[in-house]
């Protein structure tokens, strides 16, 4: 039971419905037409036995003068005419006995003789006295005794085919079984079509859904089903769809804020270690004002002025490879990672952090440049916020040709339970974490599930946190594709 | 008749519906009637003529052709009797309750003081027929002895061809009937024979020669299931007799110029296909001193 319940459980309800409705039919068909065949077997029996009657009560009181004297003609005669008068008994034999049990005239002489006494192979299957009906051999036994002033003169047996009610029963179940099994087919397939026009907005709804698992969510535009539920699934669904569109909206934004919040952290520092060398070009034009006309000083002067406009050229460079826009596809190259030492170079120094670069990869790797500029930035810039005046921030880079591995060390008090939960889950956190303060750390998760990059928290040698990026190499051109 | 269709309700449309045996127990009922009151036929009254069942009376379209004819062709009303057994018919003509009868030739035998011929039929243009005795068509022997042991059909104990050519037969081989056959039982009635043979309800049977040949035309399909083994001897038709002291009166006057003038007018000759004959002519006793000596071997033979 539980077996077939597990098995119904797995058919779709458009093909469960149908099936339970013919079920149905069948255990009313079968009911109704045994009620059917059990009256028409009483009414069959009902109309033998007063046909019987009238025949036995017809034949007996014609043949009692001519049993009495033993006239074998007349009795022969008498059955003969009977049995065209007596048409809707199918006689098969009827034989008419003395009182001695032997035949005085049968309607198959040829059968049983006159004279022959009745075998008792014979006589028993007639019953005492009136009707016996025998449906499995398709015969009815008929037995009547003659009496004469009390006292017995002969007995009429008749043997009458009723093959043709069994035929009659038969034909009706037949025509009973086809009628129900037409309406019962009828039924189903109407079911089937009324269930599937019941599920068909559940069935869209499921579509939708499955949709939106593997991509975006899009809301039902095509006109609602006339059906309240349906109406208020659709309605629902479409609410969800304007709701989860609102918040990636909002995430996007917060997303853009925290890049324009890291633009100004990055201006904060340009802006730094280009003020520090126009300082110094400044006062060495303050310098060829004065003694300009001296060689040697104007020639250090100029070298100077020529250093400070090299350090300012070479810090809007890394800034301008940094953001430009067409750059989210190149490959990466040594001198990315070598860019962001020198655009984060400022913040460590301005918290009195060593910054410990070790950079090995060589040449170009089949990674997105922007994406992992972008993760190392964020990494190196949470690094040093954790870090304490005085510590070290180790930053390492290495290539193996199959992978691009980028470890980054603070000396912080560690990476809290929540944050390494939300960096290196599986699945990618919908909105920032918290209340949004932490928006590096949702664009570093964002960045590396679109790269396909693994994140590892760990516990540094430093004594803080330890994060490990590993950017596959050959899947983020996979995962470029399938994007 | 009409206490009779009383006692079944006098309801017009269930008396056109009547069949054949209901007829003829009507006119059984009127031949009871005839009985409580006796009738005796006179000069002035209708012909009375009785039949016995050498004809086959069952056919009622020939009782109507016969009761039309003879109307016409004596200018009388006629009034047809039938009884079950040859006896009560030879007891009408005997006792002159009826004018003239049709009789077989063995209570003619029997009666000859007191009845007198009025005519015999023709048929094969002969005034004579035969007794057969008729076996189960699948039967192979010819031999009548073969029928030892049957259970044996008679046509009725006054009747030549159905009863004492057979009787006789055996009488000269010294066997009685009774003896030489495991039963007997009589139908009354010639065509019975037939049907009782071909059922099965008898081996064999003794029948009328003329009405056997007249069923083989008109029903092959009852005859064909019966053989004929033996043929007797020609002897007398079974005559139309009057008693002796209606011989000269004017109804039987009539009557056997309307049988002996049959095949002269079309009515007649029609009546006469109906019932197989050629044709009557005048009879002499000499005719049935064949059955006369049958009479004689089975009454010596006790």
């Amino acid at each position: 039971m539980n077996g077939l319940s597990a098995l119904l459980g797995r058919w779709p309800v458009s093909l469960r419905v149908p099936l339970l409705v013919a079920l149905l039919m069948v255990v009313v068909s079968v009911a109704i037409s045994e009620r059917v065949l059990t009256r028409l077997a009483e009414t069959q029996s009902r109309h033998l036995a007063q046909l019987a009657d009238a025949y036995l009560d017809g034949l007996s009181s014609s043949l009692l003068p001519i049993v009495l004297h033993r006239d074998v003609w007349e009795t022969f005669d008498k059955l003969d005419r009977a049995a065209d008068l007596y048409g809707g008994l199918q006689l098969v034999r009827v034989v008419v006995a003395d009182a001695d049990g032997a035949a005085l005239a049968s309607s198959d002489p040829r059968e049983i003789a006159t004279g022959a006494q009745l075998s008792n192979s014979f006589l028993e299957r007639f019953p005492e006295a009136g009707l016996r009906t025998d449906f499995a051999t398709g015969r009815a036994y008929l037995h009547r005794t003659m009496l004469h002033q009390q006292r017995q003169i002969g007995a009429i047996y008749a043997i009458v085919d009723t093959s043709h009610l069994m035929r009659e029963r038969r034909e009706v179940l037949t025509q009973l079984v086809i009628t129900n099994t037409g309406i019962t087919l009828l039924l189903a397939l109407f079911g089937y079509v009324a269930v599937k026009r019941m599920v068909r907005p559940l069935r869209v709804l499921a579509e939708r859904l499955q949709e939106g698992g593997r991509g975006a969510v899009v809301p039902i535009k095509e006109p609602f089903p006339r059906g309240q539920e349906a109406q208020r699934l659709f309605g629902a669904y479409n609410s969800l769809v304007d709701a989860v569109g609102e918040r990636e909206a909002l995430a996007h934004r917060l997303a853009e804020e925290e890049r324009h919040a890291s633009l100004g952290r990055l201006a904060s520092g340009m802006a730094h270690e280009i003020n520090n060398p126009l300082g110094g070009m400044f006062n060495a034009l303050d310098t060829l004002k004065r003694h300009g006309d001296k060689p040697d000083v104007r020639s250090k002067t100029i070298d100077l002025i020529e250093r400070g406009l090299l350090g300012i050229r070479q810090v809007v460079g890394a800034a301008l490879v940094n953001y430009r826009a067409d750059e989210t596809s190149r490959p990466l190259r040594r001198e990315d990672l070598e860019d962001i030492r020198f655009l984060v170079g400022p913040e460590p120094m301005r918290r009195s952090v060593v910054l410990n670069w070790t950079n090995d990869v060589a040449g170009e790797v089949d990674i997105s440049a922007a994406s992992v500029r972008q993760i190392v930035l964020n990494l190196i810039l949470n690094a040093c916020a954790a870090s304490p005046t005085g510590s070290v921030v180790a930053f390492a880079a290495r290539s193996n040709g199959a992978a691009l591995v980028v470890a980054v060390d603070d000396s912080g008090p560690g990476m809290p339970a929540d944050a390494r939960l939300y960096l290196s889950g599986e699945a990618v956190p919908e909105r920032p974490m918290g209340n949004g303060s932490r928006l590096g750390l949702w664009v570093i998760r964002r960045l590396a599930h679109e790269i396909g990059a693994l994140i590892e928290i760990g516990d540094s040698e430093l004594g803080g946190a330890r994060v490990v990026l590993t950017v596959p190499i050959a899947r983020e051109k996979e995962l470029a594709h399938v994007a | 008749m009409r206490t009779t269709f009383s006692r079944h309700g006098p309801r017009e449309s269930e008396c056109t519906r009547l069949c054949r045996r209901q007829v003829l127990s009507g006119l059984g009922a009127l031949a009871a009637v005839g009985m409580a009151r006796p009738a005796v036929a006179t000069e002035n009254g209708p012909l009375r003529l009785a039949l016995t069942p050498v004809l086959m009376i069952s056919d009622l379209d020939l009782l109507e052709s016969l009761r039309g004819y003879f109307a016409a062709a004596t200018g009388m009303q006629v009034e047809l009797l039938t009884r079950r057994t040859y006896q009560e018919i030879t007891s009408l003509v005997v006792s002159g309750q009826v004018h003239a009868a049709w009789i077989c030739g063995y209570p003619y035998v029997k009666y000859r003081e007191r009845l007198s011929l009025i005519a015999v039929p023709l048929w094969q243009n002969e005034p004579l027929y035969q007794s057969y005795l008729v076996v189960d068509a699948e039967r192979q022997s010819n031999d009548w002895r073969m029928l030892r042991g049957d259970i044996h059909a008679f046509s009725d104990p006054d009747s030549n061809s159905g009863y004492l050519v057979t009787a006789a037969l055996l009488a000269e081989e010294g066997l009685r009937p009774e003896a030489f056959f495991a039963k007997t039982f009589f139908t009354y009635g010639h065509r019975n024979i037939v049907r009782a043979v071909a059922s099965g309800l008898a081996q064999s049977g003794s029948v009328d020669g003329y009405v056997w040949e007249v069923m083989a035309r008109v029903e092959p399909e009852l005859t064909d299931r019966t053989r004929v083994i033996r043929k007797s001897e020609p002897l007398g038709f079974p005559p139309i007799a009057c008693s002796r002291e209606l011989a000269d009166t004017e109804p039987v006057r009539r009557l056997r110029t309307a049988l002996l003038s049959m095949a002269e007018n079309a009515e007649g000759r029609d009546l006469l296909e109906l019932l197989g004959l050629d044709g009557f002519s005048v009879a002499h006793p000499d005719l049935y001193a064949g059955i006369a000596r049958k009479v004689e071997l089975v009454e010596r033979f006790g």
